[in-house]
């Protein structure tokens, strides 16, 4: 068999699982949200009623108001306690593997829905965390039941799930050129200097990477506020996802719901777009002549 | 060879010219209703030589699941359908299948025309009803009994109850869809309407009306009798018989179906739950009682082997074998056979009973299975749950409330 079609024939179970799951469905619900289908009978032609409907739609406005606030408080959240974990990681300690592996483990796991139960009964009014603020004497609070503490303990559980970006922090930590410190150091800077002006400049383009893929998978948080509050209280926790979800499966509005998919698909690129155009601001990489 | 043919044609004489099937089934409920009816599938399954595959789940989600599988044209062959859910998955009847096709399967005559009306759309019968249901109040007696307290007959015994059950312990508890429950059943009560107007496709009360029974459901809260909508939240998106206070009787009291009986009283252990006549607020013209089909069998549209479905669905509704294995595990069965059996034999617990009877004497209009549907649910939630947050007052929530809901109603007029 020559070369290239042994190559595609390995790339066959990416480009068909990217094709059936992925580009397919993303054309479909482009379609779709042009349409009134409410799942049982055919999908009949609407235009735009479905986009202009979403700018009068007060829960959508509601919602998409919380997302914005989950994603702004999240992201930079988890990338700072990501890095801070990262930096101390990256001494020589000892038990360093078993450290690194303990504070890995939270990201493979924090998604499932076994921990936002978990998560549930650790906040609920006599679960953990109560039980341990009354033992020191301070008040028990209502975590979930209050629309601030509620969206705040769900933010929590995404900022648990630091692992993989504490992962990749870590990867460009280590590849900091160390006699970078050693001539920093001889001219007298000390650790906090060091950090500033050497380590967090070389790392900018790895808290970019990050910065992006945190944004996009905390737009697209679903089980933490479905299992832990439904949404609740107040709508505090009524993330974009699950209005689609309801949308879609329970008030069978699925031509409404891809187009709030759609909404959200822009503006996440709108951010993103944001994102890359600020970066040439503050990302450096190697060779870059304002480095 | 003549003994081969002879054999292969004595087989399927015996199992009615249907053969062996791979089958599956889908149900939402509690896990005594889960282990029952996986059981009742073996037994069913054996004797009509088929193999169903069991796909149960709790009920949050289940509409939704249910919702993807059709749309998806993956539902199972046998579906333990919600009343409410037929207008939506089946407005012209053809959504699922016709099963009086299966009339020399299934033994149509174990339920009654009316019960069998319940089941159809466009006079086509998509499912059959397993049992008739309606919210009843349930106690905790023991929790009364320790505190030398008969169990409430009224709102005001109800209401004395708070503070004198213990330390902590609440007389009763009503939030999220128990809130929107004992709002309807006070609003219904008083003005001897259901919500929705069948005539009109409009909601029946006025916003006075409305407030009225909010206003009652917040003097509960007022008084300690109910926990606050806030304390209740502060358990997290968890049902009450999830919920440790239930299980350690610091709750003694709710407002249930009584088909969920033993999903609230399982997790009681030793305590018992027992139901009580209808607590009428006062004025009421009638008892307010929400008297509907419980769940349905029904036969998905799709089945590759809907003869084989219906023997199940007949097997284990009017077989004695699987009648005596669910028991009560979907409340007082409808079938004729299925209830006198059980009646009989003295298999089902004498608090279902008694609270199926409160059902079934109860007076009330006949509900809309609009009054279900998800959007005006969810509306009639998020505003009561906005006054019990204080972000709204009673009157101007009644009145958004039904200004939306009829908005919702539209499409259905």
């Amino acid at each position: 068999m020559e070369s290239p079609r042994i190559g595609l024939l390995y790339l066959a179970p990416y480009l068909i699982g990217l094709l059936v799951f992925t580009a397919i469905p993303f054309v479909g619900s482009l379609y779709l949200s042009f349409t009134d289908y409410n799942l049982i009978q055919s999908p009949s032609w609407s235009g735009l009623d479905n986009f202009r409907e979403l700018l009068n739609d007060r829960t959508f406005m509601r919602s998409l108001r919380v997302t914005l606030l989950y994603v702004f408080i999240t992201v930079p959240l988890k990338l700072a306690f990501a890095l801070f974990i990262a930096v101390i990681l990256n001494y020589r300690l000892r038990a360093i593997g078993f450290f690194r592996t303990a504070y890995y483990v939270p990201s493979i796991l924090g998604g499932s829905v076994a921990i936002a139960v978990l998560w549930r009964y650790i906040f609920a009014d006599a679960g953990l965390v109560n039980m341990v603020l009354s033992g020191i004497g301070l008040e028990p609070l209502n975590w979930f039941g209050d629309p601030v503490n509620a969206l705040f303990t769900i933010s929590l559980l995404r900022t648990w799930q630091f692992g993989s970006a504490m992962v990749i922090f870590l990867a460009a930590l280590q590849a900091v050129d160390k006699s970078l410190y050693e001539a920093a150091a001889i001219d007298g800077a000390n650790k906090w200097h060091s950090f500033v002006h050497i380590t967090l400049p070389l790392i900018t383009p790895v808290i970019f990477f990050n910065l992006i893929m945190q944004m996009v998978q905390a737009f697209q948080e679903f089980n933490g506020p479905y299992i832990i509050t439904g949404g609740g209280p107040l709508k505090s926790t009524y993330l974009l996802p699950l209005y689609i979800y309801d949308e879609a499966f329970k008030n069978f509005n699925m031509g409404y719901a891809s187009a709030m998919a759609w909404a959200l698909f822009v503006i996440i690129m709108a951010l993103t777009v944001i994102a890359f155009w600020s970066s040439r601001k503050w990302v450096y990489y190697a060779g870059d002549k304002r480095s | 060879m003549k003994l081969l043919t002879t054999t292969i044609l004595a087989t399927g004489l015996l199992a009615g010219a249907v053969q062996a099937e791979d089958l599956r089934m889908s149900w939402w409920g509690g896990d005594a209703r889960h282990a029952q009816t996986q059981e009742a599938l073996a037994v069913c399954g054996e004797k009509h030589g088929h193999a169903v595959a069991a796909e149960f789940t709790g009920w949050a989600g289940h509409q939704e699941r249910i919702t993807t599988q059709i749309a998806g044209r993956t539902e199972a062959d046998i579906m333990q359908i919600n009343w409410p859910w037929l207008p939506l998955f089946s407005p012209d009847g053809t959504g699922f299948a016709d099963l009086r096709d299966h009339a020399d399967t299934i033994d149509l005559s174990q339920w009654t025309d009316e019960q069998l009306a319940g089941g159809e759309m466009n006079g086509v019968l998509n499912g059959l009803p397993v049992a008739e249901t309606g919210p009843v109040y349930f106690f905790n007696k023991t929790v009364f009994d320790a505190a030398n307290l008969p169990l409430p007959s009224t709102w005001d015994e109800v209401r004395a109850a708070a503070g004198k059950l213990g330390d902590g312990v609440m007389p009763f508890e009503a939030q999220g869809l128990n809130a929107i429950f004992l709002v309807s059943t006070t609003v219904t009560q008083m003005t001897g309407k259901d919500l929705i107007d069948p005539e009109t496709t409009t909601v029946a009360w006025t916003p006075e009306e409305l407030a009225a029974g909010i206003r009652f459901y917040l003097s509960l809260v007022e008084d300690g009798t109910i926990r606050s909508w806030q304390q209740v939240a502060s358990e997290g998106n968890i049902e009450l018989f999830e919920m440790r206070p239930w299980a350690e009787g610091r709750i003694a009291g709710t407002y249930e179906w009584d088909s969920a009986y033993a999903k609230y009283a399982d997790p009681l252990g030793d305590q018992e739950l027992v139901p009580v006549p209808m607590l009428q607020v006062e004025g009421a013209v009638n008892d307010g009682t929400y008297r509907k089909p419980s769940m349905l069998f029904a036969i998905s549209a799709r089945s590759q082997h809907p003869k084989a479905a219906a023997q199940i669905i007949d097997c284990l509704l009017n077989d004695p074998d699987a009648i005596d294995i669910l028991s009560d595990s979907r409340g007082i069965p409808a079938s004729r056979t299925a209830a006198e059996r059980l009646t009989a034999e003295g298999l089902i617990d004498a608090n279902v009973v008694a609270a199926h009877d409160l059902v079934q004497q109860g007076q009330g209009p006949v509900p809309s299975p609009l009054s279900e549907h998800p959007k005006v649910r969810g509306i009639f939630g998020d505003y009561l749950e906005a006054v019990a947050y204080d972000q709204i007052g009673p009157d101007d929530a009644a009145a958004e409330m039904i200004d939306e809901i009829d908005r919702a109603l539209r499409s259905f007029r």
